[in-house]
């Protein structure tokens, strides 16, 4: 008897290809392509030939469909054991939940405009290839929104914090900071867009911003997290690549392309970096057992990898490192310190708690920054070391400046001196405006007439425009409940935390509230 | 440079003084003091007095830092000057106009 | 500081689980100097220039056939250019 041979595909992967795309577009006859594609020229981005476009992921509808459900069964699989198992008490600690609070109300909500944005970029580019491969993304960060809402889910019947978070993300004063990051990207055209987003979120940051949670997660005995984060990622390597061939695209389709991608570049970089300034705290002081520095992370995901890498590749194009990364890479000693210190004092208007670092925390965080925690930041947990002692616990009694662009409390330092906050101030038709950086300044100056139309939760607050005067007010009109914030300590999450890993009899668990 | 858009682009500011009536917004920066991570923001009248916007808005924020000493001598700055301003001057009579940053630093 | 393309590194991170072992010890036997560093969850492997992974290599130490688009179900994320992913083979590698 003799076994057959294997039956020869009928096509190869790059006909497969081919056929979807190429073979199912067509040039429009009875209409200008301007007026099928009417929002690929203002932004002034010279396209020669769509066709010199192609996705190396070579994805057709039946293997996309195929792999993504494979995905979501190994997930659900995941959900399902860790909700029969109890899996929430396996937690090095519930105050790790707050990185994941921070997660589903800051990251979630733009997985969903991405998706929206993606939509719209698989309807109006002209080409086939990006218009599949967008598709495909728009397709995915469905998927992510929903799968990190089903994750996260799991915890919302045990702990505070994950009930509101949509509504929080248009309302809270922390949440306007990605809010409007992303808004900005979906005001911008279907180039700068794909710049923004596909290139500078998805392949210069993306590591830094999704790799940290994943890991943290792994960490600290989130196994559903951990799950959903690499489920994603997998995508996200797809999305990293309709990234760079984006911009490797545009810079080879016209020289003219080069310097308007810079400009994106420059501006992308630095507003994308100062979102990640949420993740550097996460890393350093959400995470009760730390899985590596924001200082390390950024050296690798950034430095090394970005510009040691990537930025080398592009330099035969004309393109250089973005503007002002110099200033992030001085900040890489300061930015976790500075922004946990903000996020404590004002957390009794958050919808996450915050706590004291205990000795075994601080001495990891001098460890790690052998040259600013002890000078700088040490002196301030100890007198709030004190302040705590006598009774007191370091909540601001009032509203703080905001950054006119990046929309964060103005708490940045001067490049050269971690000690005196960085105000620019600039002038718009007879209005004063304040930013935190000179990145941010470079980015409002350039377009100040977008920046104007900022929300600005405290400005918005003082209008009255967010429930009323007072904080309750506001609390009320954030949604956030009693739990939701403040200090972790004596909060309700510690509270039945001990109680659940004290009890003999777990019977009661998650009947408390 | 201005935005690249499909249409007229023009629209106001969502922080303009109108907005706040006969109020303004002033910000006031705690130099040489880590302990209040932000400059902080304020709503005030114009014509409020400094008398009324030290004792009313200002001390009330800063004594939350433990080490606050409402009788300490400080140096105040506005528009990158050194400002002497009296208890009875009214915001508007001092210069501060809207988002004004105002300096405040312990003299040693 | 000025690489070339043929040396400066390109790598790849791939999700810890049993049908990524064999994919992992496909990477590390087809792609001489190659660097394998074990992180929470995930095993990045990191190559000069080049990374290849190839389907044959792979089914060797699977045991059964594997299409290269099974790839994605193991990929976390990499850094460097996809060069290539057809049905043989998926190349990472900078351009210039």
């Amino acid at each position: 008897m003799t076994i057959a041979p294997k039956a020869p595909r009928k096509l190869t992967m790059k006909q497969r290809y081919e056929a979807l795309t190429r073979d199912l577009d067509w040039e429009p006859s009875y209409v200008e392509t301007s007026e099928v594609f009417p929002y690929t020229e203002f932004e002034g981005i010279k396209i020669h030939d769509w066709s010199k476009w192609e996705d190396p992921f070579r994805l057709t509808v039946d293997a996309y469909t195929k792999y993504q459900a494979e995905k979501d069964k190994r997930l659900y699989a995941v959900l399902d054991g860790f909700a029969q198992s109890q899996g929430h008490l396996s937690l090095t600690e519930a105050s790790y939940l707050n990185a994941m609070k921070l997660f589903l109300q800051g990251v979630t909500p733009l997985e969903y405009q991405a998706h929206r944005n993606f939509a719209y970029l698989a309807r109006h580019l002209n080409g086939p290839g990006p218009r599949f491969a967008a598709l495909c993304q728009s397709i995915d960060e469905m998927r992510h929104t929903q799968t990190e809402i089903h994750t996260l889910s799991n915890y919302n019947k045990y702990y505070g914090g994950f009930h509101n978070y949509l509504e929080q993300h248009d309302r809270v004063w922390y949440l306007s900071v990605p809010k409007s990051f992303f808004d900005d990207a979906l005001t911008a055209g279907p180039f700068e867009f794909l710049i923004a987003i596909g290139f500078s979120f998805e392949y210069l940051l993306t590591n830094l911003l999704f790799v940290p949670f994943m890991s943290g997660a792994s960490f600290n005995g989130d196994l559903p997290t951990m799950t959903f984060g690499f489920s994603a990622q997998s995508d996200e390597s797809r999305h990293m690549t309709l990234g760079l061939e984006a911009i490797k695209f545009l810079l080879e389709q016209d020289e003219a392309n080069v310097p308007i991608v810079q400009a994106w570049i420059d501006k992308w970089f630095w507003r994308g970096y100062r979102v990640t300034a949420l993740v550097a705290q996460m890393l350093d002081y959400m995470l009760p057992r730390k899985v590596m520095s924001w200082k390390e992370a950024f050296e690798l995901y950034f430095e090394e990898q970005m510009l040691g890498g990537l930025f080398q590749d592009l330099a035969f194009y004309g393109i250089t490192p973005p503007k002002h990364v110099e200033h992030a890479i001085a900040e890489k000693e300061v930015l976790s310190h500075q922004v946990y210190w903000t996020l404590y004092q004002f957390s009794h208007a958050a919808a996450f708690t915050t706590t004291f670092p205990d000795a075994e925390a601080q001495s990891w965080l001098s460890d790690n920054y052998p040259g600013t925690f002890d000078k700088l930041y040490k002196p301030l947990w100890d007198k709030e070391a004190r302040n705590l002692e006598a009774g007191g616990r370091h909540f601001v009694r009032g509203l703080p400046q905001l950054c006119q662009v990046c929309q964060i409390p103005m708490l940045f330092t001067e490049p050269d001196d971690p000690t005196t906050i960085c105000q620019r101030h600039s002038e718009y038709r007879g209005e004063k405006f304040q930013t935190c950086s000179d990145g941010c300044q470079w980015i409002f100056e350039r377009e100040p007439e977008k920046y104007v139309q900022a929300w600005l939760p405290v400005h918005q607050i003082y209008q009255g425009n967010c429930g009323g005067p007072t904080v309750p007010d506001v609390l009320a009109w954030y949604g956030i409940q009693e739990g939701d914030g403040g200090e972790y300590k004596g909060s309700l999450d510690a509270a039945h935390w001990a109680r659940w890993h004290d009890a003999a009899d777990h019977s009661h668990i998650g009947s408390e509230a | 440079m201005a935005v690249n858009s499909i249409g007229t682009y023009d629209f106001p500011s969502r922080s303009r003084q109108e907005l706040y009536g006969d109020d303004q917004l002033v910000h006031v920066w705690f130099q040489e003091n880590m302990w209040f991570c932000a400059s902080a923001c304020f709503r005030a009248p114009k014509a409020m007095t400094w008398g009324d916007f030290w004792n009313g808005l200002l001390v009330p924020y800063a004594e939350e830092d433990p080490d606050f000493d409402p009788g300490a001598r400080r140096v105040w700055t506005l528009h990158g000057e050194v400002i002497e301003p009296r208890d009875d001057q009214t915001l508007e009579e001092i210069g501060v106009e809207h988002k004004d940053v105002i300096g405040m630093r312990v003299l040693a | 500081m000025s690489t070339t393309a043929a040396t400066r590194p390109v790598g790849v991170d791939i999700q810890e689980s049993e049908t990524n072992r064999s994919v992992v010890e496909a990477i590390e036997a087809t792609n001489e100097g190659c660097t394998v560093q074990h992180m929470p969850g995930l095993v990045r492997i990191t190559a000069p220039g080049r990374l290849v992974v190839t389907r044959e290599s792979v089914e060797e130490r699977l045991g059964r056939e594997w299409e290269t688009h099974e790839f994605q179900l193991a990929i976390v994320s990499y850094f460097g250019h996809i060069k290539e992913w057809d049905d043989d083979e998926i190349v990472i590698a900078w351009d210039h």
